[in-house]
């Protein structure tokens, strides 16, 4: 099962932003979205969601195509965090998490304070290591801190599928190396847009390399990561080493010549 | 929003301003060596200084009650305009008026005025002589334009208190002095006199009254020292809000159910008639249970005759007449 | 907050309200006892077979105060309910229920019919100048079928603007007399002139709006990250906004066609109450209703007894006391602006 891409085309205002995309994605690993900017990787995520729907093809989690599913129902299903969230916004953690109880909500006006959703959302913020902060102000947080509750408000829709735009942006380095760490660790289905190759090279299962909305390549990130396609597509010169620890590809790039 | 606000707070000055009768009870004398024709005259007006060195001949009247005294004491050939007027004229002077020259409904602007090539401007509110009206008063003493407000309009420290017909008889002889016309303005005011004199109000007891001039959510009322409790007392009827300092006044009408005023008396004017307040007043069951109301107890005076002038008198006699219909 | 804590305030609020009714209504210029307005509410209700008070004292209690009070909480429930979903929604803590020109499209309107001399189709022109402006709002605030927050907000000043300009023309050009006392009245918002019509209008708006209102509260929680945020919690974003943004214009227009523009209201009454809710809609909707119609109960019974015989328009007081509140929430460090 997982995650099924078929032949998935899409464009905003006769602008075509992605053409053809195909792919399948096994259940419980962690996908890498990998391209330079204006690749698509933003709109794939939404077309995933279930938040926009593609022009032609199909996108199916579990053998269920997205698009015939209502939102609500895709959201129980799916979690999507947008790159940089918020600005400021006057919630506790606890409340932030809460959130993502919604798709679960009845449809009547309903508090929060039902004992059900309360221990979901606690046991999110435990998930990501978070547990301590479930009474402070969303505000007081540092990035990675809001980050991490983000997450746990994502976990807290109790999804199969979890989608995240740009996670480590404006995170210093441990903290994206916790964050992606406990991403694998919860052990879910998950795609990752990310910029850096390195880490997605050290933390993703499979990568799909996005160039102007075509998939040019897909597969491991050994497989992908070379220096010919990445010379293509992002016009950098590399050299992949092995980690020594991991075994995962490590890209070194090469000093842009002086022209 | 409070844009708006504060324009309409500027322009309801105008509404506010008619409060009549001039404060003094002088008429303004020529200088000691005045030649024989009265001039130059000299008069304090408003808080401003009028120096008249020769009869005006080329007057813009402002308002009904300036037009109408001009009007009655004969010097309508030396009208060239005339605008914002209150109502028709009434029958008396409507031969006179017969050819007046009516530039505007409304206040006009100062080219307009000028463009009449006046030498003076009456006007029958204070707040006509504003920039975007006929221009301030200096600006228009530096053009050699005369002005002169009707005192009983006077704002400020200037507005009587209270309006009296002494005052206003004051005003016509002073008016008759500025225009050269005072044997004529004191003949008029002897008249006047004599026909209040002559008024018999109502003894029996003196029935409170209301005078409801407009607003149907929150009343504008006639108050205490204005024209509406000159006129009402003079006929013999007790001002419901006599008590209250001011001209006109905005009251709730649980003010006014309270007081149950024995009779209303209901301006009629074309931007308001009585015709609608009486609608009103039957319509609003909060107004019904009035006994007045009930009863059709009413009084219908034109506006332009509530206003300090030459018609408070015969506004007087049709609310005494009224009044006697009603009780019969 | 904890939810005892919560329901402690609003059965408070809900008491006070109440408390603050009973008393406006023995409290005007005219004077009448508790009883008389006891005898006169239970005559009219058909508790007792005799009327309680006086004919002129019962038309005082049954046909104007009581009509007044009633309208004063309903109009400050439904305004600050407003004021609270257009801040949300457009997630703007300066939004008001005016924001899209409803106000400003109510002003036309409601000028005209006083300029003609048409006093007693004030509410149907203030409601149909609303829907106008309203209307004219989000056709220019759409494109493409979605409106964005901005855009809406832009919008909302162009017709304001634009309807405002329109109002003041009318004024300069056909006003006379005394009809710039009874539309300064109605700009500034006045509950004076309301009656049982009027209470009706305003019941019956707040409760079929006020209820969807209500109802869409874990949808306004939803909003709190954004639109994509809302959109993968499961909510349709497009369709959420036009029915709230719809349910806000009626109600508003049918506030501010019962009582003119009453400001300050929805301004205020969300941010104070914030403070002690929480952002949480389920808790701050209920609270912000019970509050803005004690705060608009109080206000008019101010308006009507400050300088009594006199009468201020209510906007006026809801001005004095909302600015001084408004400074010091800005103020205060740990204020609830989301500024």
């Amino acid at each position: 099962m997982g995650v099924d891409l078929k032949h998935v085309s899409f464009s905003i205002d006769g602008t075509p932003i992605l053409h053809n995309v195909s792919a399948s994605l096994k259940s419980g690993t962690v996908t890498g979205l990998l391209g330079p900017n204006g690749a698509g990787k933003s709109t794939l995520l939404r077309l995933i969601a279930g938040i926009d729907k593609a022009d032609t093809g199909s996108v199916s989690l579990d053998g269920i195509t997205i698009g015939s599913l209502p939102r609500r129902e895709a959201a129980r299903r799916i979690a999507l965090l947008e790159q940089n969230a918020a600005p400021s916004v006057e919630l506790s953690v606890l409340d932030v998490v809460l959130l993502g109880r919604i798709p679960h909500r009845t449809k009547l006006m309903g508090s929060f304070s039902g004992d059900d959703d309360r221990a979901i959302a606690v046991e999110a913020l435990t998930m990501v290591g978070a547990d301590s902060l479930v009474d402070r102000s969303w505000q007081t947080l540092s990035g990675g801190q809001q980050q991490r509750v983000q997450i746990a408000r994502a976990m807290a829709q109790q999804p199969s599928l979890l989608l995240l735009d740009e996670p480590t942006n404006h995170l210093d380095v441990s903290a994206q190396l916790a964050l992606l760490g406990q991403v694998r660790e919860l052990g879910l289905t998950a795609i990752m847009a990310l910029h850096d190759l390195n880490l997605a090279a050290a933390y993703c299962d499979q990568i799909l390399l996005l160039d102007e909305g075509i998939l040019v390549a897909s597969g491991t990130p050994a497989a992908v990561l070379t220096p010919e396609i990445i010379g293509t597509v992002y016009g950098v010169d590399c050299f992949i080493l092995e980690h020594p620890r991991g075994g995962h590809p490590v890209i070194v790039y090469a000093a842009a010549e002086a022209s | 929003m409070s844009l708006l606000a504060a324009t309409s707070l500027l322009l309801s000055g105008c509404a506010a301003a008619v409060a009549p009768a001039a404060g003094s009870g002088t008429v303004p004398s020529s200088g000691p060596n005045a030649s024989a024709t009265g001039y130059p005259v000299t008069v304090d007006n408003c808080g401003t200084a009028v120096t008249v060195s020769a009869a005006p001949e080329r007057i813009v009247s402002i308002k009904s009650s300036t037009t109408e005294l001009l009007l009655a004491l004969g010097l309508g050939d030396r009208i060239v305009g005339s605008a914002f007027l209150d109502g028709p004229l009434p029958e008396s002077l409507a031969a006179d008026g017969a050819n007046l020259n009516v530039i505007s409904d409304f206040l006009p602007g100062q080219e307009a005025v000028l463009g009449l090539n006046p030498d003076f401007i009456y006007g029958g509110w204070q707040s006509n002589f504003s920039a975007d009206g006929v221009g301030e008063r200096d600006a228009l003493a530096s053009l050699g334009v005369g002005s002169y407000v009707s005192p009983a309009a006077c704002k400020g420290e200037y507005m009587p208190r209270p309006l009296t017909f002494d005052a206003v008889f004051t005003e016509i002889a002073e008016a008759g002095t500025i225009f050269g016309a005072r044997p004529k303005a004191d003949a008029l005011v002897a008249t006047l006199k004599a026909d209040l004199a002559a008024l018999s109000p109502k003894t029996t007891g003196t029935p409170t009254a209301l005078w409801y001039s407009s607003g149907t959510t929150t009343p504008y009322v006639g108050a205490g020292i204005g024209s509406p409790n000159m006129i009402m007392t003079a006929a013999g009827l007790t001002n419901v809000f006599e008590t209250v300092s001011d001209t006109w006044t905005s009251v709730g009408w649980e003010s006014i159910i309270e007081a149950d005023p024995s009779v209303i008396v209901l301006v009629d004017a074309t931007w308001n008639t009585a015709a609608s307040k009486i609608a009103y007043l039957e319509s609003n069951p909060a107004t019904q249970v009035l006994d007045a109301v009930k009863n059709q107890r009413y009084i219908i005076l034109p506006f332009a005759s509530t206003e300090a002038g030459i018609r408070n008198v015969e506004a007087v006699s049709a609310t005494i007449d009224q009044l006697a219909n009603l009780s019969g | 907050m904890t939810r005892g804590l919560y329901l402690g305030w609003l059965v408070a609020g809900t008491l006070a309200l109440i408390l603050a009714c009973a008393l406006a209504v023995t409290i005007g210029p005219a004077t009448v006892t508790l009883t008389q307005v006891a005898g006169s509410i239970g005559w009219h209700l058909g508790l007792s077979a005799e009327p309680g008070a006086p004919v002129l004292v019962d038309a005082i209690v049954w046909q104007l105060r009581l009509p007044r009070v009633l309208t004063a909480a309903l109009v400050g429930a439904g305004l600050a309910l407003c004021g609270a979903v257009m801040q949300s929604v457009t997630r703007n803590p300066l939004a008001d229920p005016y924001l899209l020109g409803l106000s400003s499209g109510a002003s036309v309107g409601a000028v005209c019919v006083v300029i003609l001399g048409l006093t007693f189709a004030l509410p149907v022109a203030a409601f149909l100048g609303a829907l106008l402006a309203l209307t004219a709002t989000l056709s220019i605030a759409r494109v493409g079928g979605t409106i964005t927050p901005v855009r809406a907000v832009l919008a909302g000043l162009a017709i304001a603007q634009l309807a405002g300009a329109l109002t003041s023309f009318i004024i300069f050009w056909a006003a006379k007399g005394d009809s710039y006392r009874e539309i300064l009245n109605w700009l500034l918002g006045s509950v004076a002139g309301a009656s049982w019509g009027s209470v009706t209008i305003a019941a019956t708006a707040l409760i079929v709006v006020g209820t969807g209102i209500l109802l869409s509260a874990t949808r306004l929680d939803a909003f709190a990250f954004g639109d994509t945020s809302a959109a993968s919690l499961g909510i349709n974003v497009n369709r959420t906004r036009w029915a709230l943004l719809g349910g806000v214009a009626l109600l508003t227009g049918a506030m501010v066609a019962v009582s003119g523009a009453i400001g300050f209201v929805g301004l205020i009454l969300p941010h104070l109450v914030r403070g002690i809710s929480g952002p949480g809609h389920h808790r701050l909707l209920p609270l912000v209703a019970v509050f803005g119609g004690l705060f608009l109960v109080i206000a008019d019974t101010l308006a009507r007894t400050l300088f009594d015989p006199r009468e201020l328009p209510v906007g006026i007081i809801t001005a004095f006391i909302g600015v001084p509140v408004f400074i010091l929430l800005i103020k205060r460090k740990r204020s609830h602006l989301w500024a």
